[in-house]
């Protein structure tokens, strides 16, 4: 660690600086979480089993499929199956915190990576890239982020489901673009020239093909691998 | 209440997210990263990102894809929230003006 300014980076700043840059995705987090709980409540899925649901997955693409393919007998396996597949992204959002989080123990870091979901993670990800402080992953503002975010996914989706019906259609108010808006903000941050396009276009016209021509969720480890092997094959130069 | 059906595969799902938020980092972190996985590890966070919204590209409706495209000229530009405050008004307008 390098010196630092007298206060900018006790642990209650650092969660709190996370909290704060955490609004804007909250604002499209809570819509989203409404219409999933109500869909959740139409599918004959209690309250209860919501919030147990969104608190213990907590991975809202999943959820969405869960969602859809439940029923008073759901097929376990297909769910799990489905939700495994559309989480694999998380297998490579993991192993680029690995590198950042290394002087960090097990301890911190295994109940901390519970809460890491897309947003969570490109925020932590995009604030240690932009700090002046070379490869210095803020553990603190990723907590901030993390926690808040879940608390607010859990508490939304109930929520949603115990309002359920009433709720009318959100799509119409344009907050569903909220996530392209923030993930492609986070890219920006993440960009570190033309040698990058290669592989973020490979990963997003194969991701377009998958969902086209696959069946459903095959899209996301078709679409991440597919950049992530250009990006090898095209080796270490820049 | 909680269904036995409900609760199994709600505790499956759980752990079938959790392990995957946990391979690729144990997998990792005590390896020593080479020039090239380095660079592959630098390239990865947006192609995930890129993949995750992907979908949202697959509209034959003019309106969707003039608020995408008005999204990511924000996003160029601007900070977080005021992209996330044009995108969602534009696509709002956009809807009522063209749905």
């Amino acid at each position: 660690m390098q010196p630092m300014s007298k206060t900018a980076f006790y642990p209650r700043n650092e969660i709190k600086r996370g909290m704060k840059d955490s609004l804007p995705v909250i604002i499209g987090l809570v819509p989203l979480a409404l219409v999933l709980g109500a869909q959740a409540s139409q599918k004959g899925m209690s309250i209860a089993e919501v919030s147990l649901m969104t608190a213990l997955n907590y991975a809202g693409g999943s959820e969405f499929a869960a969602v859809e393919l439940w029923s008073s007998s759901p097929d376990i396996a297909l769910i799990v199956a489905m939700t495994f597949l559309i989480n694999s992204r998380h297998i490579v959002m993991g192993a680029t915190l690995a590198p950042l989080l290394k002087h960090l123990s097990y301890r911190k870091t295994v109940p901390a990576l519970f809460f890491m979901c897309d947003e969570s993670w490109a925020m932590g990800l995009n604030d240690a890239r932009s700090s002046s402080r070379p490869l210095s992953f803020s553990f603190h503002y990723y907590l901030g982020v993390a926690l808040l975010l879940w608390f607010n996914w859990v508490a939304f989706t109930s929520v949603g489901a115990l309002i359920g019906p009433t709720l009318t259609d959100i799509r119409a108010w344009g907050f569903d673009m909220v996530f392209p808006a923030v993930f492609l903000v986070l890219m920006r941050g993440m960009w570190r020239g033309r040698s990058f396009a290669l592989p973020w276009v490979t990963s997003l016209l194969v991701a377009l093909g998958a969902w086209l021509w696959l069946p459903q969720g095959w899209y996301v480890p078709a679409g991440a691998t597919g950049g992530l092997l250009v990006a090898y094959l095209s080796g270490g130069e820049r | 209440m909680v269904s036995f059906d409900a609760a199994l595969t709600i505790a499956l799902m759980g752990l079938a997210t959790y392990s995957t938020r946990l391979i690729g980092f144990l997998a990792v972190s005590r390896l020593a990263l080479n020039a090239r996985a380095t660079r592959v590890m630098e390239v990865a966070p947006g192609c995930v990102l890129i993949t995750v919204i992907a979908p949202r590209f697959v509209t034959g409706d003019m309106g969707e894809l003039l608020a995408l495209a008005i999204t990511l000229l924000a996003a160029i530009r601007f900070s977080l929230l005021s992209t996330v405050m044009i995108s969602v008004i534009s696509t709002g307008l956009l809807r009522h003006l063209l749905g």
